[in-house]
């Protein structure tokens, strides 16, 4: 094998991507640091400013906590999801995965748009439940937290199911086995064998879905309410609201910062230097 | 009461039939061992007895319990897996002592019963490491002692061996007999190595196509097989096609093809005048020489003479056309028929066995 040769044809191959990211997402990155620090004066005043506002830190706590929050309903769903295609034959599991890629392959807008249909006051949920337990008032699950959340947990559960599924399917069955004829019961072989196999898949899966979540803008914009406002959509405030341009590139160099950190963390992960066992 | 009782156990996938009625007993104690080519069920039998698949009919009773209806995890027997099927992220430690958490053993018993079996496999040091940071050998070693920790009345063992080189498998098995000696534990072993069936068990069961050819001792499926498939699964074996001639005393006089006429024992199943049957004559039990005489009247070919060490082969293209084994052993002064030269082969008619043709 010619090495260098190699690594020449790696780069002609690699050139129109390294172009296109220079271009559209290297230098706009660039022009909103420049903007964040106020131009040619270099001047940090807009990030003392975030580090003062009590705006910021809501809505920097919000981002966290309905991240969290729809990053941990997915990994309880996501998990049993993917157990659950575990254990089915190879062409029934095929079938099923269409289901699970469906919201991967619509349109976040579409698909939120069809959440106000279903969650509404008189969608399709509240008149289930009013006809099930004969009860009134409709409970609100739009434009809360409740809304944003189950509008996330759709659109995050791919990450999380195929990771995780990835990794059951690659768990030697005979451990499962063995544990069963030394006695052990299906909780037990699940808490002591399955789960902790499984964790280099969980954790990646988790890790996904949080940097994905955290800079979510059209679930929270359409689905939540006010309280619910997340980092992408203060960004949007400063820019189209307040014109307040430093501000909101600030913020958005901050929400970049968090989600790096993650797919750092992330990369670790699957390149396996992380020791999770 | 027998350690086991397989009453007419049968598997079917679909059409196939795995296992077809099997009844097997194996005693308290016992070593067992499923020998057979592959696909011949053995697994399936295992995994039957071991509660991993449903038999499609039949009854299982382990210890008097009858478990054909019981859970895997409720039959309380061992299972030593061909690929050790140690938990990876476990120490040694913690492998062997998982049997004993699940039955709620008490920790300062797990501590010292672990510390037991480790010293019964002569590995005490490995306590702390991962599966993955031991050999082979080794490894299968500490899934023994995982199996031996909790005492099961019965440990089946799937092709333990398989996966290790010549030389660690014979120490292994050395190993796994000891053991099996030591604790007294009822022991279903599955093997294709004919070798390893002959020097390890009690008895052996040895399979075709989901059914029992033969059960017995290692002697008792060499001697008496009782069929020319076992005869000639279970070492080298000569068998030529012959046709009963008259009865005379306790033996029976069959023709060869080539006219000659032979001697045999009565066997046990009838054998009418006229029929056929097939002569089974083991290669050690059969002499050459380079002239006729009484005893050697069976004229063919030598085609090669292979010396292994303390023994000499010879491959004699009988006239009929068949092929014959004679194994000698090899003095240092023995002059051999050239190859190619017309020789004489000849056995006592003890040594030789009627077979059903069937
Ligand atoms: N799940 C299954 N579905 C269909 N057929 C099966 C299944 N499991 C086993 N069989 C068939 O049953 C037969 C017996 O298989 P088994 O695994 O018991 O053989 P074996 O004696 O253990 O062979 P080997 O020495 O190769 O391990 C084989 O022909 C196999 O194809
Ligand atoms: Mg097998």
């Amino acid at each position: 094998m010619n090495h260098a040769l190699d690594t020449r044809h790696a780069a002609l191959l690699l050139a129109p991507l390294t172009l296109l990211m220079l271009l559209f997402f290297l230098m706009p990155a660039l022009s909103i640091v420049w903007t964040s620090v106020h131009g040619g004066q270099l001047d940090l005043a807009a990030y003392r400013e975030l580090l003062t506002s009590a705006l910021f830190r809501r809505v920097l706590a919000t981002t966290f906590e309905i991240s969290i929050e729809a990053t941990a309903l997915t990994l309880v769903i996501g998990y049993a999801i993917a157990m659950h295609l575990a254990r089915l034959t190879p062409s029934a599991r095929a079938v099923m995965m269409i289901f699970v890629m469906l919201p991967f392959w619509t349109s976040i807008l579409v698909k939120s748009f069809a959440f106000t249909i279903v969650l509404g006051d008189a969608g399709l949920v509240n008149r289930a439940i009013s006809w099930l337990f004969g009860t009134e008032t409709p409970i609100p699950m739009l434009f809360n937290r409740v809304g944003v959340v189950l509008g996330m947990l759709n659109f995050l559960l791919p990450f999380m199911v195929l990771p995780v599924l990835g990794n059951l399917l690659a768990q030697d069955r005979t451990l499962q086995r063995a544990a069963e004829t030394m006695g052990a019961g299906p909780v037990r072989i699940f808490l002591r064998i399955t789960l902790p196999l499984s964790l280099p898949g969980v954790l990646s899966g988790v890790l996904m879905c949080l940097s994905l979540s955290v800079g979510s803008y059209i679930t929270p914009a359409l689905l939540g309410g006010r309280t619910d406002m997340m980092m992408a959509n203060l960004v949007d405030f400063y820019t189209r609201q307040t014109l307040d341009w430093p501000a909101a590139s600030a913020i958005a160099m901050v929400l970049l910062l968090i989600t790096a950190l993650i797919v750092v963390l992330l990369t670790r992960v699957r390149g396996g230097n992380v020791e999770v066992l | 009461m027998p350690m086991i009782e397989i009453d007419k156990l049968t598997k079917r996938y679909g059409e196939f039939v795995a296992l077809a009625e099997f009844s097997l007993e194996v005693g308290k104690g016992e070593f067992v061992s499923l020998l057979g080519p592959s696909g011949s069920g053995k697994t399936t039998l295992l995994n039957l007895i071991a509660g991993m698949t449903r038999p499609s009919s039949g009854r299982i009773v382990i210890d008097g319990v009858d478990v054909t209806d019981l859970p895997a995890s409720k039959r309380d027997l061992g299972m030593v897996f061909q690929n050790y099927a140690l938990m990876p992220h476990m120490t040694v430690f913690e492998n062997i002592a998982f049997p004993l958490r699940v039955r709620r053993v008490p920790n300062a018993e797990i501590k010292r019963r672990v510390g037991e079996v480790l010293d019964l496999i002569r590995m005490p040091h490995v306590a702390e490491r991962r599966p993955r940071e031991l050999s082979g050998g080794q490894q299968q070693r500490i899934s023994l002692a995982r199996c031996i920790v909790y005492r099961p009345s019965l440990i089946l063992m799937d092709e333990p061996l398989g996966a290790l080189d010549k030389k660690l498998r014979e120490e292994m098995q050395i190993e796994i007999s000891r053991l099996h000696r030591e604790s007294g534990i009822t022991m279903l072993y599955v093997t294709h190595d004919q070798e390893e069936a002959l020097t390890m068990s009690d008895r052996i069961v040895l399979m075709r196509e989901g059914r029992c050819a033969q059960v017995g001792t290692a002697d008792e499926l060499y001697f008496n097989p009782v069929s020319p498939y076992v005869a000639d699964f279970i070492g080298h074996s000569n068998q030529l096609t012959c046709t009963i001639l008259r009865e005379e005393g306790g033996n029976v006089v069959v023709g060869l093809a080539g006219g000659d006429r032979r001697a045999v024992p009565r066997p046990a199943f009838p054998v009418p005048v006229g029929g056929k049957a097939i002569l089974l004559v083991r290669p050690e039990s059969a002499s050459l020489a380079a002239r006729a005489d009484d005893h050697h009247s069976l004229r063919g070919t030598l085609e090669a003479s292979l010396v292994v060490g303390s023994n000499i082969k010879h491959v004699v293209r009988l006239d009929s056309g068949e092929t014959f084994l004679v194994q000698e052993l090899n003095h240092r002064l023995r002059a051999r028929p050239a190859i190619g030269s017309a020789v004489w082969v000849g056995w006592s008619a003890e040594a030789s066995q009627l077979l059903s043709a069937s």
